[in-house]
């Protein structure tokens, strides 16, 4: 095995693990606000490649391009979800609402899952775009230009909402919410709207997620609870206090499991995340990288 | 206010009403349920009947961990693929049937005990994630480990008899069924009860929590195993992985819930419900039933927590008071 | 400005308020004294719109308030700086004062009060960028007060502002709100420490068992004997009558 298959995987690793990042930063800004588990998140992912794949299929517009209508047709997606569903969940408080968001959502991901087989059939659907099988080469390194481009939607994407929290005011009253809920009414806030807000962009960053996989894997609408449990391991080995911190912990992710099938071989690449996180949840409930 | 999980949904004990009505009913019925495969002979409508039986075990063996000891596990798909698979294998290896089915079962609650006790240190919403991760993760090891269609030796197909899997079936569920209503009339039951509602006093109370939940997840595991070992037994031919699909445990989430949880009518009701609508959309629209349960297992939780068999007993308590009001 | 009326709050199935009825004046300093778990937390969360009350109704120059949800109170003007100070501990000191004008009312103001807010409290201009977490108890209850100030509060509340905090602080944080009254704002206080709240205070009530027992101005109530004896700390005096709590409570 040449050091050049190793960095070749490693590459990939990163590449995928920006995917695992930008879908796991959407479930936890929910978890961390709204104090909600969206088990649906997976399914908001695959309704958002669906989105793409439509656009290009019928229109015949860029997937990274007709982002501009995906993502804020999630959005959307996410504000009605709130307002007509987990509004009622976080009037709740504590454990129940934790327990009640986890059931309720997973109809939720029924109902979303079987409403996409209704439109678009069970069959498997890609994007291929002109340029899917073109890129560069560096050391060595094949780099496709759609991988490239998926990296530095994600990177733009944690970025700006990090930006967003970190600099305006909306993204401070979200922070404010996050840690103290009541406080924050204190202060002002509209925690209804706060939590509109949030679970919109939470859909949104699943969105995001879901187009970058629909460039990267063929998707069906059964992909939604993959990807709601690689993003809820992600979450776990972050240690559930972190939002932002969840993206570097979905790229050692992906970087962990393409070692481990460079290694151990790939049938086994989605065990070894599953492993890592039942290790987690009951020998250090805090997270890999989470603070005591 | 919450809902499904704060309810006090009392067990349904045998209501003191109508003393003898009740068991010469069930007499009754048992007895037509066994004349089923001897008055019905298509053989589609022989196979809708053993799928609702089998799907009555399925939901009432989670029912009994988390309607009646309150832990809402995600895994029992693990354990109806560990007794398929176990079952399956010793089976068609030459071995006898019944045994190979127990075994199966036995393997189903062993592998529950041994997970059980770390698990349980979970709480809640922790706990269901970390038992679907352990399900899922069961489920990829077997699609690489036994990536090949079982099928059955040529001589089993030949002489495939379906009554025989619907009276297994029918034996199961009344079995599965049997036992939760022996369960909730033992004390155990209060126990369990207690862990439900709040662990924590009922810690206080003196009621052992852990001993209270390995109980209810050994018998909903046997039970499981159980139904996997039958749906090992139905099959001509499957994909080993597909018994351990999620598809099992969000069936029997949807069957328990809609049906009624904590309830033993829930399950059944929520089984035959399920089933028969599944049966009949299945026409029409694939899959369309989903989204209709979905719907109302969304309503159930947030508003309706006492399912299927809670409006039974409200229009029968409104069909009483209309009579009386005359 | 603020007027109780009939006030009834429970937690679930635990009746905490019975019949709390008050008034608050424009400009008046007027304090809530009682003992541990007589309700007067659950009076304030409950005007604040964190709790909806069962009966009853609260009135801001007349408006009913009871039923607004707790932003919409704070943008009428009433704030509350709640008990345990609750700050934004993993957000820095100025975020939490910024957060504090929120609203649209306030964020136009929020340059000059936040100024206003550093001259009352001038140790903070030093840890404008610290973590609110890593400050000391005063320093937050600081912090807490200054949020509220933030929202240019017509009505500001306090609950328990001196809990846990050494008595240098406490009275520096009493002069604060002296200062503050002073300035126009109308302050509605509840304490522990009875004897300097009754002296900062216009007016006074006693709450015990979520019932008002007793009102009066500062200086009527610091002399009263029931007080005296069950919140200021004095034995009784031969002589005097040692049970009036429990003929005022039926």
């Amino acid at each position: 095995m040449s050091i050049e298959t190793v960095a070749q995987n490693l590459v990939f690793g990163l590449f995928v693990g920006s995917m695992y990042g930008v879908a796991a930063v959407g479930l936890s800004l929910v978890f961390g606000v709204l104090k909600v588990l969206n088990v649906a998140h997976g399914e908001l992912l695959m309704i958002g490649g669906y989105v793409t794949f439509w656009l290009f299929a019928v229109l015949r517009i860029d997937p990274f391009l007709s982002m501009l209508v995906t993502v804020p047709a999630l959005f959307l997606l996410g504000v009605v979800l709130d307002r007509i569903i987990f509004r009622h969940v976080t009037r709740l408080t504590g454990e129940a609402k934790i327990k009640n968001s986890l059931l309720v959502s997973f109809g939720l991901s029924l109902i979303l899952q079987n409403v996409v087989i209704q439109l678009f059939r069970a069959d498997e659907r890609s994007v291929q775009t002109s340029y899917s099988g073109t890129g560069l080469t560096a050391f060595g390194i094949v780099l496709p230009y759609t991988r490239l481009l998926i990296l530095v939607i994600a990177l733009v994407a944690i970025l700006s909402l990090h930006t967003f929290l970190q600099r305006t005011y909306t993204g401070k009253a979200i922070r404010a919410t996050a840690e103290d809920w009541e406080a924050a009414a204190l202060a002002g806030i509209s925690i209804q709207s706060v939590y509109l807000l949030t679970f919109g962009l939470g859909a949104a960053l699943a969105g995001i997620a879901g187009t970058l996989v629909s460039v990267s894997y063929s998707i069906t609408p059964s992909i939604g609870l993959a990807w709601t449990l690689r993003a809820l391991v992600v979450i776990v080995l972050a240690g559930t206090g972190r939002i932002l911190g969840a993206f570097p912990v979905g790229l050692f992710l992906g970087v962990a499991e393409a070692l481990s099938a460079t290694f151990i071989g790939p049938a086994y690449r989605e065990l070894v995340g599953l492993v890592i996180f039942l290790f987690v949840l009951l020998l250090r409930p805090q997270g890999l990288f989470g603070r005591t | 206010m919450s809902q499904a999980f704060e309810q006090v949904a009392p067990p349904v004990t045998a209501t003191r009403s109508g003393g003898w009505l009740r068991p010469a009913l069930v007499v009754v019925l048992a007895a037509l349920l066994v004349l089923v495969p001897q008055l019905v002979k298509q053989g589609d409508v022989l196979n809708l009947c053993f799928l609702v039986l089998l799907y009555i075990s399925l939901g009432q063996s989670w029912n009994i961990l988390a309607g009646f000891a309150g832990q809402t596990s995600l895994g029992h798909a693990a354990f109806f693929g560990i007794g398929a698979l176990t079952t399956r294998t010793l089976w068609t290896n030459g071995g006898p049937f019944i045994p190979a089915l127990f075994l199966g079962a036995l393997a189903a609650t062993v592998f529950a005990l041994i997970i059980g006790a770390p698990t349980f240190r979970l709480r809640g919403a922790y706990f269901a994630i970390g038992t679907l991760g352990m399900a899922e993760a069961l489920r990829i090891t077997i699609s690489q480990t036994s990536p090949l269609v079982s099928t059955l030796p040529i001589d089993q197909i030949a002489g495939y008899d379906l009554a025989a899997r619907y009276y297994l079936a029918l034996a199961l569920a009344l079995a599965t069924v049997g036992v939760a209503a022996l369960l909730l009339r033992s004390r155990l039951s209060l126990g369990m009860l207690a862990v439900r509602e709040d662990e924590e006093a009922a810690q206080a109370t003196g009621v052992n929590p852990l001993k209270h939940k390995l109980i209810a997840f050994t018998i909903s595991s046997f039970f499981a195993g159980l139904a996997g070992g039958v749906f090992a037994f139905y099959h001509v031919s499957y994909y080993p992985e597909a018994a351990f699909s999620p598809h099992w445990t969000f069936d029997a989430v949807l069957i328990s819930f809609v049906g009624g949880l904590g309830t033993i009518g829930g399950p059944v009701i929520g089984a035959i419900f399920y089933v028969l609508v599944r049966d009949r959309l299945a026409v029409t629209l694939v899959d369309i039933h989903q989204i209709i349960f979905g719907i109302l297992f969304i309503i159930v939780v947030l508003v309706f927590p006492g399912g299927l068999v809670e409006a039974w007993e409200r229009l029968r308590k409104a069909g009483r008071f209309s009579r009386r009001g005359r | 400005m603020l007027e109780v009326r009939e006030l009834a709050a429970a937690y679930g199935d635990l009746r905490v308020l019975w019949d709390i009825s008050l008034e608050v004046h424009t400009g008046e300093i007027v304090v809530l004294i009682g003992p541990n778990g007589s309700g007067k937390t659950t009076f304030l969360r409950t005007v604040a719109g964190l709790h909806r009350p069962l009966s009853g109704d609260i009135r801001l120059e007349q408006t009913p308030i009871h039923t607004l949800p707790a932003h919409q109170i704070v943008e009428r003007g009433i704030i509350l700086v709640p008990e345990g100070r609750r700050l934004f501990g993993g957000m820095s000191v100025l975020e939490n004062l910024e957060l504090g004008a929120f609203t649209a009312r306030a964020r136009v103001k929020r340059h000059e009060m936040l100024k206003r807010v550093l001259d009352l409290f001038p140790i903070l201009s030093e840890r404008l960028h610290q973590r609110a977490a890593t400050l000391s108890g005063g320093q937050q209850q600081m912090v807490a007060i200054g949020r509220a100030l933030m929202g240019l509060p017509r009505l500001l509340m306090l609950d328990e502002p001196s809990l846990g905090l050494a008595p240098l602080v406490v009275q520096n944080i009493f002069e604060v709100v002296r200062d503050i009254g002073r300035e126009g704002v109308t302050v509605l206080l509840v304490e522990q420490n009875a004897r300097v709240a009754l002296q900062l205070a216009d007016r006074a009530y006693i709450v015990e068992q979520g019932r008002i027992v007793d009102q009066g101005t500062g200086a009527h109530l610091l002399a009263d004997q029931h007080v005296r004896r069950a919140y200021l700390g004095y034995a009784p005096r031969a002589g005097t009558t040692t049970d009036r709590s429990a003929s005022l409570r039926e």
